[in-house]
């Protein structure tokens, strides 16, 4: 059983990773063909219907595909060659840049294949042979990129789309890098069946991170600003409709119905209507009830977790919002700058209703694995943004009750209290000698003191209980 | 006992403490503890003893105080994040920095099915289970009967284990016996490479799969590279991924000047500590106003140790200061002293007032790394497994489609 979501269908987004490298976001019309610049282009219908996963080279004169497989790994086989006689002039190059056009050209043609064109480089190159075994690798490597008509189709998922909106234009999912992601779903313990609130600005990076993770099952509100939520990541997800109609929407100024606001039937009397203003009617109805049911949603409240990427000040967004969230669920806050969230972590430490506060950021470092040629790559990624994490706990302190020895030393107190006063009540009811009556009184004024100091004391333990806001 | 079984995978529909449940005792964030509630029994702790029949019916996220009123401590939800901060550790554990990202990387979200090799603890096992359910299935190996036994008895115990295939087993010389099953597969052993080629038949031959090794040493990578490269895994990558925990701190910020006004005040304290006869007379006069005005401020003569007086931190005395030197400025008229110590004190900015002793700096808040962190766990390499090129039945599917 193939599941639609393991091969590549007609109309959905595909990122294409190109020899270079380098990727791009293409919509896969059946019938189109797809244009991947100086590497070629090649036909939708080729490669819809295949699993996801494989490569594909672009051969012959037709925009041909077939698929690629690339060599195995090998370790090299060192030379005595070292880098002694080579001397950069840029003439060891014996084939003029027009010449190297004319064999672009060609290879677009697909008269050439590009491991020929490489070849050909490779052949007409005066040192080629006087270089390292290592050098003779990374030559070809580097010209295989820019030679090459190898593409291979990427499934837009977390992950990929991630990458690819990191490294494209960071700015637009406000710096949020793969391992953060990864660390602001696991913080809120995001699964299948889980209902979210969530405020996000990251161009719906985040909501559709959490979508993903629950496969349909649950519900997200997210709240936002402006005419309309900006969830454009979404779009490249391909998700399914269940997963869509798992993600709720709700204006900040629409939480609360705006004085005066009339409902559609308050508006127009839909038996009076007909034709075009039949359906502005319906239209209306339908946006009102959408709107209904998210605000519905939110005043429910027993939210699992509270998940914030935005733009604004996190504590303004916290007291509106914490109310709706249950005990013992993650709030996540991620921040392109650690810096802005000092203050609303200090703000968290100070709330009763906030657990352990945490800022973290995350280290993220990518090697070239080669056989023989491993080590960290030369460039690595500044910044990913950082995370706030706390707990929600419920701020309503449950004083326990009292342990067997205290309870059973409180029933003694009290038994021998009784003791005393009924042994009261018998002198003076015999009325005996004046000597004995004081004593009694003594007596009864000690435990009267006592119980006073006990009264005290527990007065006390209560002032401490409810000044116990916050031992941290 | 509750009627529906407590589970790490998702949240109970009640949210409420009952009989038999599971609760993630916090005390500190360093001080964490898992215990079932049981009628009847009591936790105990440095801070006091708590009967678990006060915690039956309590919220999840509940603060409980103590009998005595001295401490407190909160119930959570166990959630496998918790748990990884709990368990007991039967072996080196994978935390919250690798688990996240090899997920993500993996892909996984609920329905998939996996290989998890060795189980070890249980750590990542309890993330994978809550990421994959409640449609997925875990399948995960491990060669050491006494951690099966446990893990078996967590997974049962946790709500896990219809969606967990437990095994004992040494999968890098028995292999994984599974084919066309997984996609997505997690090799944590001492030699990932002897488990490849079975993991290959393990992954559904027909859809893309991805394989993540962990492996502490560079050499441990090398030979599964080579390994995954020869068994035709192809997109083959290596990440390190670490977390910073950063603590947030107030300083005090000082300028210079005020430092020098600070330096200043002590010096004029000094000088009036010298008998009466040694002073300009002007000067004298001057300062028995100046004493009365300040009397208050003064407190002792042991206050001028410099450094001392820098590391006070502000307090509200600091606002009392401003007020006495305001009454100072108002009874007395600025004198022009003639000592030379004095009148380098007058080119200075406050000429008006007399300089601060005990000044407010700014604060500022700042963050700071632990003096010693984690600088390594383990290389995570990844590596995709292509799908055989043109299943059967997708061509039928194509062709049908077009027709």
């Amino acid at each position: 059983m193939v599941n639609p979501s393991d091969i590549i269908q007609a109309g959905e987004h595909v990122l294409i990773k190109m020899p270079s490298d380098n990727v791009k976001c293409v919509v896969l019309n059946a019938g189109s063909t797809i244009s991947l610049g100086k590497f070629g282009s090649f036909k939708a219908n080729d490669i819809i219907g295949h699993a996801w996963g494989n490569s594909y080279e672009i051969y012959d004169r037709d925009n041909k595909t077939r698929v690629y497989h690339p060599d195995d790994m090998n370790e090299i086989d060192e030379t005595a060659n070292n880098n002694r006689e080579i001397v950069d002039d840029g003439a060891s190059q014996k084939l003029t840049s027009e010449q190297i056009k004319a064999l672009k050209n060609e290879g677009l043609k697909g008269e050439l294949t590009g491991e020929e064109i490489v070849n050909k480089l490779k052949e007409s190159h005066a040192t080629f042979d006087k270089k390292t075994a290592y050098s003779q690798a990374k030559y070809l490597q580097k010209k295989g990129k820019k030679f090459h008509k190898v593409f291979t189709p990427i499934k837009p998922t977390t992950y990929s789309l991630n990458e690819y909106f990191y490294i494209k234009n960071p700015a637009k999912i406000r710096d949020i890098r793969m391992d953060t992601l990864s660390q602001l779903l696991s913080y809120s313990n995001v699964h299948a069946g889980a209902k979210l609130l969530v405020v996000d600005d990251t161009q719906g990076m985040v909501v559709s991170a959490l979508a993903e993770r629950m496969g349909g099952k649950g519900t997200i509100l997210g709240l936002y600003d402006g005419d309309s939520p900006h969830y454009d990541i979404v779009k490249y997800m391909n998700f399914d409709q269940e997963t869509l109609n798992s993600i709720k929407t709700l204006a900040w100024g629409r939480i609360h119905r705006p004085v005066g606001e009339k409902t559609p039937d308050e508006l127009q009397d839909v038996t009076q209507l007909t034709g075009k203003d039949l359906e502005g009617y319906h239209r209306r109805l339908k946006a009102y009830n959408i709107v209904e049911e998210s605000r519905k949603i939110l005043f429910e409240g027993d939210f699992d977790g509270l998940i914030i990427a935005s733009q604004y000040q996190p504590e303004s967004i916290l007291e509106k919002l914490l109310q709706y969230v249950r005990g013992s669920r993650p709030v996540v806050v991620y921040h392109t700058y650690k810096e802005a969230l000092l203050e609303t972590s200090t703000w968290m430490r100070k709330s009763p209703d906030l657990l352990a506060p945490q800022i973290t950021e995350s280290w993220l470092r990518k090697s070239q694995v080669l056989p023989g040629r491993t080590h960290p790559e030369m460039s690595t990624w500044g910044t990913g943004g950082s995370l706030l994490t706390a707990t929600k706990v419920i701020d309503f302190p449950v004083q326990a009750a009292l342990t067997k020895r205290e309870r059973l030393a409180i029933e003694k107190k009290n038994a021998e209290a009784k003791k005393l006063k009924r042994a009261r009540e018998e002198s003076e009811a015999s009325g005996s000698e004046a000597v004995e009556a004081t004593t009694t009184t003594a007596d009864t004024t000690t435990s009267t003191t006592t119980t006073t100091s006990t009264e005290e004391e527990s007065k006390e333990d209560d002032e401490r209980s409810s000044k116990r806001v916050k031992q941290e | 006992m509750s009627v529906v079984q407590q589970s790490f995978a998702t949240y109970k529909e009640n949210n409420t403490i009952e009989d038999g449940d599971l609760v993630v005792v916090y005390l500190a964030r360093e001080n964490m503890s898992i215990i079932r509630i049981k009628d009847g029994e009591y936790f105990n702790c440095k801070f006091g003893s708590y009967k678990h029949s006060d915690m039956i019916g309590l919220e999840y996220g509940t603060k409980l105080g103590s009998n005595t009123g001295r401490g407190f401590l909160y119930l959570l939800y166990p959630t496998p994040e918790l748990w990884t901060q709990v368990l007991p550790h039967r072996t080196q554990i994978l935390y919250i920095a690798d688990i996240s990202f090899v997920m993500n990387f993996l892909n996984l979200k609920p329905g998939m099915s996996m290989i998890e090799s060795g189980t070890g603890s249980g750590s990542f096992s309890h993330s994978i289970a809550r990421t994959i359910a409640p449609t997925g299935h875990l399948y995960t190996f491990e060669y050491h009967q006494e951690r099966v036994n446990a893990a078996k008895k967590e997974f049962e115990e946790h709500g896990l284990s219809h969606m967990v295939t437990l095994q004992c087993r040494d999968v890098c010389k028995d292999g994984f016996n599974m084919e066309n099953k997984v996609d997505a597969v997690f090799l944590d052993l001492p030699a990932p490479w002897e488990a490849v080629a079975s993991a290959k038949k393990a992954f559904k031959q027909d859809k893309i799969g991805k394989i993540c090794t962990f492996s502490p040493c560079i050499e441990q990578i090398s030979r599964t590279v080579t390994a995954l490269s020869d068994n035709g895994f192809v997109d083959i990558q290596m990440y390190e991924c670490l977390i910073r925990f950063n603590e947030i701190r107030v300083i005090p910020m000082w300028t210079i000047e005020e430092a020098m006004e600070k330096q200043r005040a002590i010096e004029k304290k000094r000088k009036r500590a010298l008998p009466r006869v040694l002073r300009e007379p002007a000067a004298a006069a001057d300062e028995q106003e100046e004493e009365e005005a300040k009397k208050i401020k003064i407190e002792s003569a042991d206050d001028s140790n410099v450094s001392s007086a820098i590391g006070t931190p502000s307090s509200t005395t600091g606002s009392e200061m401003d007020e006495g030197v305001q009454v100072k400025s108002e009874t007395a008229t600025p004198s022009v002293p003639s000592t030379p110590i004095l009148s380098s004190e007058t080119a200075s900015p406050s000429t008006s007032s007399d300089p601060r002793e005990r000044i407010d700096p700014k604060n500022v808040m700042v963050t700071r790394l632990p003096v010693e962190q984690r600088g390594h766990t383990s290389y995570l390499l990844f590596a995709t497994f292509t799908p055989a090129t043109q299943p059967p039945n997708l061509t039928q599917q194509n062709a049908a489609k077009k027709a």
